[in-house]
């Protein structure tokens, strides 16, 4: 499953600002981080993505010195960190809530991490008018950490560790604490600072916008592993897996079993007697259950039958609008009773859909993913 | 709402109040307000004839110029501080273990074991600590059989006994709110500290001393205001030379039955107890409303 990740990774390049190779960690009887490999280039913003409980905290904390891992290695700059304790380590991390020292005010902040560094005292002002200025609160030094905003929080935790000049910042879903509007907001400013610092930033999240919108790179986390490393783009539009393509954006699954494969493209078979045509990469033998993913985005709804015919074209009525400006979707039942989403087409022809209304659903082969269904894990399915 | 009916709910809402407020308001003037009013009286008294008073500073000024009432005193006050800063010194590090280190069932069962003692009276515990300190006593056996003494040792009845008695019995008195003031350290802040380069010592003095500092003045408060205050634990263990102010107190209302020179020590006692916290505090940089809320 994670053979991409471990493929670049078991060498790790000279330029890599950080490296991990077969890094474990259990609890008792539970492993929280299991054979993780991987290395992060110079400069880049590696996210990883995963749910709850996958491990990801676990594996940040390791980075950071807080737990000893199992067995593996973590290499900063090349050089084994295993011993070094955190206060020694090259990285900083910001905390899922900041951990901004209440007694101490802004520029007392900053200049903690530049003292224990040691900095000398008298480099101390100027740095923190720089590291300010570049997070957009100049001035702000005399505040106290309650008289500061959200957002204001947010940025004052990241000059507190960017002014140290770390090999790696650990950024621990700082964003979740923020409302949806500022954490938009947030995440293109992290991405600047990422940008004008020029540090490799790892960043961890169960939000896949988050991750999708900032990263280079991402790497999609569950049960201790990593089930694939990619570019977001990568991992939207070429999932390797069945768990990210369902963790990754939203999908219509349907249970089914394969009819045959000529190359890459798959003839299956849903429970309600449905022919589609999908997409696979690895070879899946006819009769083998498999997990289909079509994304809403890709459906093509129109109100006659299109021509020529696509690979998959389903008739349906739509039961339900779902408005939500540009991100509109509508619910529709196809004719043998499957309930899936669509995206409502912004044009003029729709504006007037109602429900009840009689559609074609259309598709490419090229655009149904399948997968093997071995597991029975996958989050809730959107049909 | 229409005006009446706001005016009938403001009054019921006061009438409620009074009520509420009353228990305590009569705890204080009767119990805690009258007696200090009486005792201030009675202490600027004197005693002319049989049943005959006059105004008198007397009292007062006996208390400055006879030196073994001053000294009995500054002594009992610089006592008290030790103790407290000693109880300070042995509970934190218990305290921070029981705050931080430990989680779930042992952190529950550790904090019952500080508070278990607390349980028997301080009578009997400070018997317990006679029995294992005096001439005939566990320790003073067990040298003996262990061959450091050749002969029964005497550990009770000195300044280290009082002590010792004093900082046992104020333990719980510290552990509790510094137990508090630690569990509401987010562990983050702590790791923060190690994370942008601080050791373990530059964290426990920068982040985790100041967060707990409401609790360690409370604390101190609270063990010196008891330790200044105690009677039992340096009667006992202190014997008769143990010297203690309050003491001084009981054998004026007691023995001599100078009610008048009694009354003036305890008004001292408590302005002048008033005093040393007010400078602790004010040494520290804490405010009052802050520590005890």
């Amino acid at each position: 499953m994670s053979d991409h990740a471990v493929a670049s990774a078991t060498e790790p390049r000279v330029q890599a600002d950080l490296a991990c190779t077969r890094l474990s960690k259990q609890f008792g009887a539970f492993t929280a981080v299991d054979q993780v490999s991987f290395s992060i280039p110079r400069g880049a913003f590696f996210s990883i993505l995963g749910p709850s409980g996958c491990g990801k905290t676990t594996l940040l904390r390791m980075l950071a010195g807080f737990q000893q891992p199992d067995s593996g290695d973590i290499l900063i700059k090349g050089r084994s960190v295993l011993h070094t304790p955190p206060n020694k380590r090259p990285v900083n991390m910001v905390f899922q809530h900041l951990a901004l020292f209440p007694n101490m005010s802004v520029a007392e902040n900053i200049a903690y991490g530049l003292k224990r560094n040691g900095v000398p005292k008298r480099q101390h002002a100027a740095l923190i008018d720089e590291v300010l200025t570049k997070v957009h609160l100049p001035g702000y030094g005399k505040k106290r950490i309650d008289q500061l905003s959200g957002g204001q929080k947010q940025r004052v935790a990241i000059a507190r560790c960017l002014v140290l000049k770390p090999a790696v910042l650990l950024l621990d879903e700082p964003l979740g604490a923020l409302d949806l509007k500022l954490r938009e907001q947030m995440k293109i400013e992290l991405k600047r600072l990422q940008q004008e610092f020029n540090t490799t930033f790892v960043y961890i999240t169960h939000d896949q916008s988050e991750a999708l919108v900032m990263s280079d790179q991402v790497a999609v986390m569950n049960h201790g592993r990593f089930e694939q490393v990619g570019t977001p783009q990568e991992l939207y539009y070429q999932p390797k897996t069945a768990f990210v393509a369902s963790f990754v954006g939203d999908s219509n699954q349907f249970a089914a079993t394969v009819q045959a494969q000529t190359d890459q493209t798959v003839t299956t078979v849903t429970k309600r007697g449905v022919q589609l045509q999908c997409y696979s990469e690895l070879a899946l033998p006819p009769g083998a259950p498999v997990t289909l993913f079509i994304r809403p985005e890709v459906i093509q709804v129109g109100v006659c039958k299109p021509d020529p015919v696509p690979d998959n074209c389903l008739a349906a009525t739509v039961l339900r609008i779902l408005f939500d400006g540009a991100r509109s979707q509508i619910q529709v039942q196809t004719a043998e009773g499957a309930v899936l989403l669509a995206a409502l087409p912004q044009t003029a022809d729709f504006q007037a859909l109602t429900p009840g209304r009689s559609v074609y659903l259309s598709w490419q082969a090229r655009q149904g993913l399948c997968f093997a269904a071995t597991s029975p894990q996958h989050p809730g399915a959107v049909p | 709402m229409n005006r009446a009916s706001f005016h009938r709910n403001r009054s019921q809402f006061r009438l409620g109040f009074w009520l509420l407020l009353a228990p305590i308001v009569l705890w204080l003037s009767l119990l805690i307000i009258l007696p200090h009013v009486d005792m201030v009286l009675v202490s600027l008294r004197e005693r002319i004839a049989s049943r005959q008073y006059g105004f008198s500073l007397d009292n007062y000024t006996a208390f400055f110029t006879e030196p073994l009432y001053w000294n009995t005193f500054v002594r009992t006050a610089v006592m008290s501080i030790i103790a407290t800063l000693m109880t300070l010194i042995i509970a934190f590090p218990v305290s921070f273990y029981i705050a931080k280190v430990l989680s779930g069932r042992p952190k529950i069962a550790l904090f019952i074991l500080c508070l278990i003692p607390f349980w028997v009276s301080e009578l009997v515990r400070t018997y317990g600590w006679m029995i294992l300190l005096r001439e005939t006593g566990l320790i003073s056996g067990a040298l003996q059989w262990l061959g450091l003494a050749g002969q029964p040792v005497e550990l009770l009845y000195n300044d280290v006994a009082i002590m010792i008695g004093l900082i046992y019995t104020s333990m719980l008195f510290m552990v509790v709110p510094l137990v508090t003031t630690l569990d509401s350290l987010d562990n983050s802040l702590i790791e923060a500290g190690y994370d942008l380069g601080g050791n373990g010592w530059q964290v426990m003095t920068n982040i985790v001393i100041p967060h707990a500092m409401p609790g360690i003045m409370s604390g101190c408060i609270v063990v010196f205001m008891l330790t200044l205050g105690n009677y039992l634990t340096p009667t006992l263990l202190g014997g008769k030379d143990s010297l203690w102010f309050t003491e001084q107190i009981y054998t004026q209302f007691i023995t001599r039955f100078n009610w008048e020179q009694g009354a003036a020590f305890g008004i001292l006692l408590l302005i002048l107890s008033s005093l040393i916290v007010w400078l602790g505090l004010k040494l520290t940089k804490q405010s009052f409303t802050r520590v005890m809320s």
